[in-house]
């Protein structure tokens, strides 16, 4: 069947299909939250036969590739269920990925020069922040991957029309591992905490959130800050610092390859004897993070919107079910990253279901930012929302402690939490400072 | 206060940073006291000898050896990183002989474009051959550090951070040897100072510039080789330690080697002191430090090489 | 010199009919159609770029400021000898300004920025100058590119310049906007062409200026101490005022190009702007236009920037195509594209042997075999020699 053919496969077909199809049945009954009353819309005429163009803009190489790739793996992914489910509105997607590299606008125009129906990514916060403005002014929507730099939306682009990000961002993540520290150690027991982040503005903004939200929930008090190169070779003095200083709480944002090399080296040097590590994007070294270190570590990690143990796997397996396509085909652990490339394909693909279901025909640029205003769907990891008023995307976020897992054969996390977008991000028009300062 | 066994770390710390730039940096002084290149592949030979080393000693470590094997697995950890580097000599032998020699005659500039084009081609070679995600070199790390505990002040410092001090010692006495007391190494520096009076006294030039790129290539490499197990290969690595070794070469003096083993310790013991104490200067320290020579010593700290290695 | 000498107009000189741009420039008539193509060509790329797929305005845009920076890098790589290993560093400084200006200080008029790029970028060439200029050779080369280097560790680490997230060119509250055009606010189409079309008026005056300086007095200075710096000093020439006063120009041209940069793009980033491997990118322009030509760095960094950004369409190794651009110009086409097309003798007298007999290539083709085996074996001796002693 082609889709010129095909009367075009329902809403639902695309909602089962990115979120799993064992959750069939519980969608059925959720898409009353889309306010859609379960009538088949149904395609139509005015639906192009033509595939869908999408272009994704990601790390595809160099220490960010770790990032990257999983994030194109999650996009593939998601693409390939909604094209074996019969393709949006009848419409299959192609994805055409490129390096992200220094080009993130370049990229960006170059594929709505190709006539790319949508764009995804990028990975880096700064490249987002110089490609946020070009989106509002080609006006072909773009939905972010990652790129969580928390002044996106406050700052830089403050009233979006055609710029989405799926991920939660920094400030999400920060105060999900605050509230985690806190949770796992007791407030009365946080008095000190330093921190070693990658010497850039992602790295600078993480800990001064951290330790904000931190402050708020405690009397802890700042005994040691390290900025170390990022993809440095030796972190042997800031891990010398740490243990000079025996803090309660050690906070990192490190990610990929520097996750490793920092708590490999740390355990050389025994600091996990003299503090408690705990970080936002611990999980995404999690191939290569060896069993002892994790051990040694048993670090408190926060993960942006995706853990495939949690939801719990018995009572909503699409996680699950997740988990073993990412290993068998990607030959990885799915990490929030991961997530990142498969729930901006699908907040897209849901968006403009539910758009073409509401005009009877394919949907303008315009018609499909509408729709992803306030758009809530589902993925594996749960339920998802694009906020209305700064088109930032809501998921709830994981934390626990990372552990050694047999089975898997790599880092899981136990005694896994959640919180909800609400508890760790702020309402739309209060800036994050403000927010954290007003608890 | 700065308590004194925190002072104790932080400078064998530094130490042992100092001697991976050496190491990186002796080549690259070495090259350019000589064949008056300025290497700008140096970095991409420094990558190339860590991912080498990945595959090769990944290879003999997961086919043969492990921990338990106790010092024989340092050693085959040590030979395996030494032949890793080797394989970079045939590579130097290449850039020198085919690709270098025809334009020595020709303006600087020129050979600053070649070797930046070989250090694009390079990092591509290495991207087809090791893929575009980083690699990293498993057990060795811990596997040294777990053979023997060394605690310095009462905190438990890395055998692996010693094990590179002892190595890097040993290469620096090595080198200095080679060049104050061999017959072949007194020939190098002869070169150095005159090329053409060394022509006339019978001196292959050729056979020694290609000796000294190959030997620059191999020290860049076992750097590499060395400086992989507690950390991982990427392929952006190239680039610091080449501006890194900059730095080294032009607070020693360009071209000497004393010099860039001064310029490596002091760079690598105050980058780490900065670090430490300035976190906010760890970024620009190294070039702050060398503005700061500059200032007071314009030439350097040892001049250019020749009249002593 | 009277006053029609200085119009442009016709003119006869020596019996053949010349075409005067300015005074002390005339050219003949084929090459005056040539740079009358040139103009129309660069007025007209953006009318072309559509037509081209994989060639984007933007990216020509950026090849064309980055290799301006070049043609003032030039004027001291051509004329002084001297290596500049840190052009970044006044291009960074030119962005920079145009993007605190417009951040900090919601300034949105578009030539305001300008200028403060271009006086940026004067002061912080007068400082690197005066500090680096007590070197020549690979001394200067270095120092210049850790001068640069601390800039970009500066950049990278300040709050207020954004980190390396960078700061955004749009004034004004929401961001949404672009720097203002004498008081009019335009559309992002329309603004971007009328960007581009600056940047076109802005490098063609710069080449002319750049023309007129390299064949003034001070010119010809500049060459004397290229030549020989102790007998520039010998014949009175103030040498190091002269390579000061021509590093500050050359650092100028490096900020009105970062400033244009600022307004063009948008979002400065020091990443994009002020490392060390953008001033190595800078010189190599220059070298692979031709260094001993006055358009060969523009046309280099057009070309360059085009490989580096375009490359990415073509193939996953778009460094080792670069790469291999930059071998043939090291081995094949040593004067530069520019050079090479212009006034290369042996690229001429090769392209009318091929016409005359096109077996030539054959010939030319075992001849170079040839070569590569021979370096080969030499290298083998080497090879030989160093393990087997002599």
């Amino acid at each position: 069947m082609t889709p010129g053919e095909s009367p075009g496969p329902d809403r639902r077909t695309v909602m089962k299909a990115v979120g799993g199809s064992a959750i069939a049945a519980a969608l059925a009954g959720c898409t009353r939250l889309l306010g859609d009353d379960g009538d088949d819309g149904g395609g139509s005429a005015d639906v192009p036969d033509e595939p869908i163009q999408a272009g994704l803009q990601t790390f595809t190489e160099g220490a960010a590739s770790v990032l990257g790739l999983q994030t194109q793996y999650g996009a593939e992914l998601a693409i390939q269920r909604i094209n074996d489910a019969g393709g949006v509105a009848g419409r299959e997607i192609e994805l055409d990925v490129r390096h992200e590299a220094e080009a993130h606008v370049e990229n960006y125009q170059q594929f709505v020069d190709e006539g790319k129906d949508v764009t995804f990514g990028p990975t880096s916060s700064g490249g987002h922040e110089a490609l946020t403005q070009e989106v509002e002014e080609q006006g072909v929507v773009n939905v972010g991957t990652d790129g969580t730099v928390t002044t996106l939306y406050e700052e830089t682009n403050d009233d979006p029309l055609y710029s989405f990000r799926f991920q939660n961002y920094d400030v999400m993540e920060c105060v999900t591992v605050a509230r985690a520290v806190v949770e796992e150690l007791g407030a009365d027991n946080v008095d000190t905490v330093a921190g070693i982040n990658p010497n850039y503005s992602f790295g600078q903004d993480e800990m001064r959130f951290f330790v904000k939200a931190l402050k708020q929930m405690t009397d802890a008090e700042v005994v040691y800050e390290g900025y170390p190169d990022l993809l440095a070779e030796d972190m042997s003095t800031h891990i010398t610092e740490v243990n000079n200083e025996s803090p309660d709480v050690t906070f990192s944002s490190m990610w990929g390859g520097d996750v490793t090399t920092l708590l490999t080296q740390a355990q050389a040097n025994d600091m996990f004897d003299e503090t408690q590590i705990a970080g936002t994007v611990l999980y995404s070294a999690v191939d290569d993070l060896g069993r002892d270190v994790i051990e040694d570590a048993e670090a408190i990690s926060g993960s942006r919107n995706w853990y495939w143990g949690h939801p719990d796997p018995g009572r909503w397996s699409p996680g699950r079910d997740l988990f073993e396509v990412a290993r068998d085909q990607f030959d990885v652990v799915p990490t929030a990253h991961f997530h990142s490339g498969y729930g901006a394909v699908a907040a897209w693909a849901t968006a403009v279901e539910k758009a073409v279901d509401l005009i009877g025909g394919w949907p303008s640029q315009d018609q499909i930012a509408r729709a992803l205003e306030g758009h809530g769907f589902y993925t594996p990891s749960g339920y998802h929302v694009i906020r209305a008023d700064d088109h930032q995307g809501m998921s709830n976020s994981y934390y626990g402690r990372m552990t050694w897992d047999d089975d898997v054969g790599a880092a899981a996390l136990t005694d896994v939490g959640s919180f909800g977008p609400r508890e760790v991000a702020p309402p739309p028009g209060t800036s994050a400072s403000d927010w954290i300062d007003s608890w | 206060m700065v308590a004194l066994e925190n002072v104790a770390i932080h400078t064998l710390n530094g130490v042992q940073y100092g001697f991976v730039l050496f190491l990186i940096a002796s080549g690259l002084t070495i090259i350019l006291g000589i064949l008056d290149v300025l290497n700008l592949a140096h970095g991409e030979l420094f990558a190339l000898g860590a991912y080498v080393t990945s595959s090769l000693v990944g290879a003999l470590v997961g086919a043969a050896f492990t921990p338990d094997s106790g010092l024989g697995f340092l050693l085959v950890v040590l030979a395996g990183s030494a032949l890793a580097a080797a394989v970079l000599v045939p590579v130097g032998l290449f850039l020198e002989a085919v690709l270098l020699r025809p334009i020595y005659e020709r303006d600087e500039v020129y050979q600053l474009v070649l070797t930046f084009a070989l250090l694009l081609v390079i990092k591509d070679a290495i991207k087809y051959v090791w893929g575009p995600k980083p690699v990293r070199l498993e057990g060795v790390y811990s596997g040294i550090n777990a053979l023997a505990t060394v605690s310095i002040a009462g905190r438990t410092f890395p055998t692996y951070k010693l094990l590179i001090i002892v190595v890097g010692a040993a290469v620096t006495v090595g080198l200095f040897y080679f060049f104050e007391r061999t017959k072949t190494g007194r020939i190098v520096r002869a070169t150095a100072i005159d090329r053409e009076m060394a022509t006339a006294i019978g001196v292959d030039v050729d056979r020694t510039f290609t000796l000294v790129f190959a030997m620059g290539a191999f020290f860049a490499g076992f750097a590499g080789a060395m400086a992989l197990p507690p950390t991982q290969a990427h392929l952006e690595m190239g680039a610091d330690p080449l501006v890194l070794s900059f730095v080294v070469i032009v607070i020693g003096g360009l071209g000497s080697l004393r010099g860039a083993f001064v310029g490596a310790l002091l760079v690598g013991v105050l980058t780490r002191w900065a670090t430490w104490l300035y976190p906010a200067m760890e970024l620009a320290a190294p070039f702050a430090i060398m503005a700061v020579v500059l200032l007071v010593k314009p030439e350097g700290l040892f001049g250019s090489w020749g009249e002593r290695a | 010199m009277s006053d029609d000498r200085r119009l442009p107009g016709v003119v006869d000189r020596d019996g053949e009919r010349r075409v005067r741009v300015m005074a002390g420039l005339e050219l003949s008539r084929g090459r005056a159609a040539l740079a009358l193509l040139g103009v129309a060509l660069l007025f007209a790329v953006p009318d072309l770029t559509p037509l081209l797929p994989g060639v984007k305005l933007l990216v020509v845009h950026q090849g064309l400021l980055f290799g301006f920076a070049a043609v003032g890098l030039n004027l001291l790589l051509r004329h002084t000898r001297l290596v500049s290993f840190g052009h970044a560093a006044f291009f960074g400084a030119g962005a920079y300004a145009t993007a605190v200006l417009a951040t900090h200080y919601e300034v949105a008029g578009l030539f305001t920025l300008l200028a403060t790029a271009l006086v940026a970028a004067a002061v912080v060439a007068t400082v690197v100058g005066y500090l680096s200029l007590r070197h020549t050779g690979l001394y200067f080369a270095l120092l210049t590119l850790a001068f640069g280097q601390l800039l970009f560790a500066i950049a990278q680490g300040q709050q207020f310049l954004g980190g390396s997230d960078g700061l955004s060119v749009r004034p004004g509250p929401g961001r949404g906007g672009a720097p203002t055009i004498l008081g009019q606010v335009f559309a992002p189409e329309v603004y971007e062409l009328l960007v581009y079309y600056l940047t076109v008026v802005v490098v063609l005056v710069g080449l002319l200026v750049m023309y007129r300086l390299a064949n003034s007095p001070i010119g010809n200075a500049l060459d004397a101490i290229g030549q020989d710096r102790t007998r520039a000093q010998f014949i009175g020439i103030p040498t190091r005022r002269y390579v000061w006063a021509a590093f500050v120009i050359s650092g100028v041209y490096g900020g009105i190009a970062g400033g244009l940069y600022g307004v063009a793009v948008k979002h400065v980033r020091p990443e994009a702007t002020l490392h060390f491997l953008r001033s190595g990118e800078i010189l190599f322009m220059a070298i692979l236009g031709g260094f001993q030509t006055l358009l060969g760095p523009l046309i280099g960094g057009v070309v360059f920037f085009f490989l580096k950004i375009g490359g990415r369409n073509f193939t996953d190794y778009f460094d080792a195509l670069t790469g291999v651009v930059l071998l043939l110009v090291v081995f094949g086409f040593p004067r530069g594209i520019v050079g090479s097309l212009g006034g290369d003798r042996s690229v001429r007298a090769r392209a009318a042997a091929v016409r005359s007999d096109p077996t030539v290539v054959l010939e030319w083709a075992v001849a170079g075999v040839g070569r590569l085996g021979g370096a080969l074996r030499t290298a083998a001796r080497n090879v030989r020699s160093v393990f087997g002693g002599t």
